[in-house]
């Protein structure tokens, strides 16, 4: 299935960009008070503001592991970011940061972001952490 | 049969996108109301509407139609009035606010920015930055790992700093990107992105702003930065919410 935002813009693109922006879609833009809105359930579970989740003794594990296999040498002397440090970690089969929470929330939400979660996933998008935890676990397999 | 409404414009849009596709399965036509000096985009509403992905990207497309050819009001998804004629008495009723909106958001269109931070790399910065953190971290290597205490309380740390870079960066975004824009919304917290911020910007100056984004991206290369525009003002319809950005936005 092949759906795109009548939108894709600088920087962006692929279809985890349809999901920033069903965000707004579904978030903002004019409410009159004199129209009904239809049923959102599920939905509203995007405004909860669940940071909690990082703070999770898990969390605290999977960040130390991660710090104990960083190349401490690279870390102080080469700028962040480039390509040779991208394996220098393994997780320990965690979810990276981002995933993990949003794709908590996610599940709960409705088809339309399943599915371009989904294709987001399966796109190959160079910089995310997403696509970068991908990689690594295909290599520890 | 009620009437989903996708936005409001002006009765003097050139371009009204009348006839082309909405949301429903088969899609439901679109079609205009006018009042006064004021124009709604509308379309039957379907049986059963759900935020359905076909759906949102229907209405999405219908407001990018709309807000090429003329300023437009997007309405939030899945607006439903009773009939027409309750859509052109709101038109009606409050015409001189959404004539000011429609005027303070001409030529104008909404970019959606969202930073996350690339994992090794921030974790890179903030061993860089806190002398701390590093020790902890060679004093737990060189002991095989460290006890499940030390790795409890190196992780506890390293987590607030990462944390603290979130908010730092976050406002960095902002600060950086503010002065190329006429106003700036800032969507909610959630664990998804460390900064989810709308910046109202001139069409003509798109260009301006996206190389801000691009100095930003080279600047900071432990943040992943997400771009999307130009998309209809949904996040500047109201007065309220926004907070304008310094300088105050140019009249052209």
């Amino acid at each position: 299935m092949t759906v795109v935002p009548a939108q894709q813009s600088g920087g962006g693109g692929g279809s985890s960009g349809l999901y920033d922006v069903l965000e707004l879609v579904l978030d903002r833009g004019l409410v009159i008070d004199a129209f009904i809105r239809v049923s959102l359930v599920g939905i509203e579970i995007l405004k909860i503001d669940v940071r909690v989740v990082i703070a999770s003794v898990d969390t605290y594990l999977r960040f130390a592991e991660a710090c104990n296999r960083l190349d401490l040498e690279s870390g102080r002397n080469s700028s962040p970011g480039l390509p040779d440090l991208v394996g220098s970690i393994t997780e320990s089969g965690a979810k990276g940061k981002s995933k993990g929470a949003l794709s908590g929330a996610a599940e709960t939400i409705s088809d339309a972001f399943k599915q371009s979660r989904e294709e987001s996933q399966s796109e190959s998008r160079p910089r995310t952490r997403k696509t970068a935890a991908s990689r690594r676990k295909e290599e520890q397999e | 049969m009620s009437t989903y409404v996708y936005g409001i414009t002006a009765g003097s849009h050139p371009s009204l996108p009348d006839g082309i596709d909405g949301v429903g399965e088969p899609a439901c036509r679109v079609r205009i109301i006018k009042e006064g000096e004021l124009a709604a985009v509308v379309s039957d509403a379907p049986e059963n509407l759900r935020p359905k992905r076909r759906d949102l990207l229907a209405h999405q497309n219908v407001l990018t139609e709309t807000g090429e050819g003329g300023p437009v009001l997007p309405m939030r998804f899945g607006s439903v009035s009773p009939d027409d004629a309750a859509v052109s008495s709101v038109l009606a009723e409050r015409a001189d606010h959404f004539k000011e909106r429609l005027e303070a958001l001409a030529g104008k269109v909404e970019y959606n920015v969202k930073a996350t931070h690339d994992e090794e790399a921030v974790l890179h910065r903030v061993m860089s930055e806190n002398p701390e953190v590093r020790a902890l971290t060679e004093a737990n290597r060189n002991a095989g790992g460290g006890s499940y205490d030390d790795k409890l309380r190196l992780g506890e740390m390293v987590v607030a700093a990462v944390k603290n870079r979130e908010t730092e960066d976050a406002a960095e975004i902002q600060q950086a990107l503010e002065p190329v824009a006429a106003a700036v919304s800032v969507g909610p917290e959630s664990t998804g992105w460390l900064a989810n911020l709308s910046f109202l910007v001139d069409r003509e100056s798109a260009d301006t702003f996206l190389a801000a984004v691009e100095e930003v991206r080279k600047a900071q290369p432990h943040l992943d930065l997400r771009v999307h525009g130009p998309l209809p003002p949904y996040s500047f319809v109201e007065p309220g919410p926004a907070q304008h950005a310094e300088p105050a936005p140019a009249h052209n």
